[in-house]
């Protein structure tokens, strides 16, 4: 188990094993793994990112099918502009979880982004996110690279997040005052602790705000040893209702925003993508039958997509068929695997916790099967 | 005397305000009319937008796309070019002026924060170039008139706004055994409906999930409500006035919830009138919108006994929103004190705005654009400021819009916007202003402020520590 220097700032738990003497930062980094998850909002399409060599599937989508696919394997192949990640596949760097999604089925985008990011069965109902708490169970610390902080990455400490502005802060002095008017133990105050404890290269850097800007910015901090050990973004527009297109359509285009962040955070993490993994989350992917709008509706089943060097290069998925009878109520691509197996696996390997320990804290000791070996090298 | 109200319900006092006497009767005074926007420039109509809007996206997709097929650089200045002529850079601003102006100078600061509760209840997203057209015009034009009425009124012209049916896709919406629908299937064409907008009309708007719908009700209300579209143009586009085109209904009699809607009179448009006027009569309705209203302005999670007045005052006006909004300002009245609100960056900023006599928005002269260039710095200023401090009004992501959660506006960042504008406020501040003043007439602990203020001797030593207290950050 490691620590880092904002761990030091904001857990309590983290005091405890800074005074450890086998507390070695050198040491710490050797070891220190990377998770990035990358929320793909709107329902991203497991179709039409990882299309089943299938008639069926050509047949429901005549005009939005996805001709010119990169191959992946016999069964399947990708979407045209995910060209990063095929880059990837074909070094062995990444990998696949299809026809899964968490367990959510009704279709609506708020409540399935809400129980993707808290891992829960009941909208609303839960106010802290997967990611976490099981940060919490591994005592480190994560940052969101987005200027509110999303559900994920909330849990009893609050985490940092980052958004650069040119603005200027109030003095040191200053900030102190400020502080003490807020009540200790509320979030307000927790969350003006991690203000004052910023490290320099968070206060005063200014990088832009373009996604790729700031998966550099992500990277550059991922890098750091005692930086933060996971980072979140946050994409939006996989809601294709309308116009999704084949290979240069709309989806098209979201999936290339995800490569796009994909190929900066290989190039900018350099040695640290070896000891990385990259995760995408969605609500639900989309309707088999396109609609009158060369659209896809709300579906259920979806894909994962994993990148890095933690990743085994596999497409592992238990295939339910693209059949009348196969699908979810007779319109979706099933889920076979639940996604926050996926999820939990990820955890513990990228935070070295066992998984059924993982499994306990972050989703009430569910009984998630451990996909770690299956999925991850560690 | 509860001086903390003045912040919890409006925009907090100004220094050249007389203090209401009764700031009770003050508030629910202001909720029977609508006052007049105060902007003193120019306030587009809302089909005027849309002939902008026409412009830029036929000129776009039809004549740029196709001359400049082979010379992406060439499409690219063309596409700059044609930003300024429809002023694409610019509306977004010009509407977050005359909100804001309204804010601060409608006479009516209580009424404007239901404005923005509403506009921001019925959500337009950030996409399709709605923002820089359309968001605007529809909160001044569509819901603005409708808030003293009953809010079955309000969902429907909200519900067939054209801002709304775009932003919904319901015009992509063909009931399977419609006229065009059977046509279409003959074809070979997929006909189908497009449940957004039906979902969202009872999961955000009406009766949220603890209404208890199904998948079927879903699909039920998107049959009852196909027709109801956009109508496409080739010169126009999209940008035509809605219209119920019976030729993409479909036919028969729909069950929303138990409850039948069939065609009465010449065509259907009927039926998406009465599931409005069923939906709204729902008792989770007017729970579902108690609750929201509370939880923007009294406290995150709002007791039964909060929204219980509430619902009775709607019980007894079958929804008269005026009613409504008088029963929600008196659990208001009574929690001032008790219960605290974390402000949202916008009323935050236009409370300091308020309370410091801060100049803001820019000037009318200042918004006057030429069309022909890049709009000037003042006039992409309003939308420059909301972006930075994490509240775009015309541009939430998602058609539930903007949270009222506390922890969704507490992030380290979105703190360090409220602590950079702090810190910027003071060169914007009156040379003479008075903190004592500001702070008698707003504050309910202003002995405990002035003596947190007494050590920075300026102006800007004092807004920088008071805008970002705790004081003034809650409610």
């Amino acid at each position: 188990m490691t620590i880092t220097r904002r761990e030091f700032i904001a857990g309590v738990g983290s005091i405890t094993l800074l005074a450890s003497p086998v507390f070695n930062a050198r040491a710490a980094a050797l070891n220190k793994r990377n998770l990035v998850i990358i929320m793909l909002r709107g329902g991203m399409d497991g179709l039409t990112a990882v299309p089943p060599r299938d008639r069926i599937l050509s047949n429901a989508r005549p005009d939005i099918l996805v001709k010119e696919t990169l191959k992946l394997t016999s069964d399947f192949d990708l979407h045209p502009r995910l060209e990063t990640f095929h880059e990837l596949w074909t070094a062995g760097h990444a990998g696949i979880v299809h026809a899964t999604n968490i367990p959510y089925r009704n279709r609506s985008h708020f409540e399935g982004q809400n129980l993707m990011e808290s891992g829960g069965h009941v909208p609303y109902k839960d106010n802290t996110g997967w990611l976490g708490r099981g940060l919490e169970s591994a005592e480190l610390g994560g940052l969101a690279i987005s200027l509110p902080m999303p559900l994920l990455l909330r849990g009893e400490v609050v985490q940092d997040n980052f958004y650069p502005t040119r603005m200027s802060m109030p003095h040191r002095p200053e900030l102190m005052a400020i502080a003490d008017t807020y009540p200790e133990g509320t979030e307000l105050r927790k969350a003006m602790d991690k203000v004052i404890g910023r490290p320099s290269s968070m206060m005063n850097h200014y990088g832009g705000r373009d996604a790729t800007e700031l998966a550099n910015t992500a990277a550059r901090e991922l890098s750091r040893e005692d930086g933060p050990r996971v980072a979140v973004f946050d994409l939006n527009g996989f809601d294709t209702h309308a116009a999704q297109g084949g290979d240069d359509g709309e989806h098209g285009e979201k999936l290339h925003d995800y490569d796009r962040i994909l190929n900066r955070l290989r190039s900018g993490l350099g040695d640290a993508f070896d000891n990385t993994l990259i995760l995408t989350v969605t609500e639900f992917g989309r309707k088999l039958d396109q609609n009158g709008g060369y659209g896809t509706e709300h579906g259920y089943g979806t894909a994962i997509l994993m990148a890095g060097g933690l990743v085994k290069n596999v497409l592992h998925a238990d295939w339910p068929g693209l059949k009348s009878k196969d699908l979810f109520e007779g319109q979706d691509l099933n889920a076979t695997i639940d996604a926050r197996a996926v999820y939990c696996a990820a955890m513990s390997a990228c935070f070295d916790v066992d998984f059924n320990y993982m499994r306990k804290r972050a989703f009430w000791d569910e009984p998630l099967p451990d996909l770690t070996d299956t999925l991850f090298n560690v | 005397m509860k001086r903390d109200f003045f912040r919890k319900v409006g925009f907090g006092l100004g220094l050249d305000e007389a203090v209401p006497d009764d700031p009770l009767a003050w508030a629910q005074a202001q909720m029977d009319v609508v006052p007049p926007l105060s902007w003193k420039g120019d306030i587009p109509s809302g089909d005027s937008l849309m002939d902008h809007y026409a412009h830029w996206v036929y000129t776009d997709r039809k004549v740029l796309r196709e001359r400049h097929k082979t010379d992406r650089k060439a499409y690219k200045e063309a596409k700059e070019e044609l930003r300024y002529e429809t002023g694409e850079r610019f509306f977004e601003n010009l509407e977050l002026c005359i909100r804001h102006d309204a804010a601060l100078n409608s006479g009516a600061p209580v009424f404007e924060r239901l404005w923005f509760f509403w506009g921001n209840h019925f959500a337009i997203t950030d996409k399709d170039f709605m923002p820089e057209f359309a968001t605007g015009a529809y909160h001044r034009e569509v819901l603005r008139p409708h808030m003293t009425g009953s809010f079955t009124d309000l969902v429907k012209a909200a519900t067939t706004s054209w801002a709304m049916i775009r932003n919904l896709d319901n015009s992509e919406s063909i009931g399977p055994n419609s006229e065009n629908g059977r046509r279409r299937r003959e074809r070979g064409k997929p006909a189908t409906v497009n449940e957004n907008h039906a979902r969202e009309l009872m999961e955000l708007h009406t009766i949220s999930p603890a209404g208890g719908y199904t998948q079927e009700d879903v699909i039920a209300l998107s049959y009852v409500m196909a027709g109801w579209e956009t109508r496409h143009t080739k010169k126009r586009q999209e940008c035509n006035p809605v219209r119920f085109d019976q030729r993409n209904h479909q036919p028969g009699t729909h069950t929303v919830l138990g409850k039948a809607y069939k065609q009465r009179g010449l065509n259907s448009s009927n039926k998406l009138m009465d599931a409005i006027e069923d939906l709204c009569a729902h008792p989770q309705c007017r729970q579902f919108i108690a609750i929201k209203l509370c939880r923007h302005f009294i406290c995150d999670e709002p007791t039964e006994a909060m929204t219980a007045p509430i619902v009775a005052a709607w019980e007894q006006t079958d929804g008269h929103l005026p009613a409504v909004h008088k029963a929600l300002l008196q659990v208001a009245w009574d929690h001032t004190g008790i219960e605290k609100k974390f402000h949202n960056p916008e009323v935050w900023l236009l409370q300091m705005v308020k309370m410091g006599g801060v100049a803001w928005p820019p000037s009318p002269k200042s918004m006057t654009y030429s069309f022909k260039n890049k709009p000037r710095h003042n006039q992409t200023l309003p939308e420059k400021t909301m972006r930075e401090i994490g509240l775009s009004p015309y541009r939430p992501q998602q058609p539930n819009g903007y949270s009222d959660m506390s922890s969704d506006w507490l992030s380290p960042e979105l703190l360090i916007r409220r602590l950079a504008f702090a810190s910027e406020s003071g060169g914007r501040l009156p040379k003479d202003i008075d903190f004592d003043a500001l702070i008698d007439r707003n504050f309910d602990n202003a002995d405990e402020v002035k003596a947190y203020l007494a050590p920075y001797p300026t102006r800007f030593g004092k807004g920088e520590a008071l805008f970002p207290s705790y004081w003034m950050l809650m409610a």
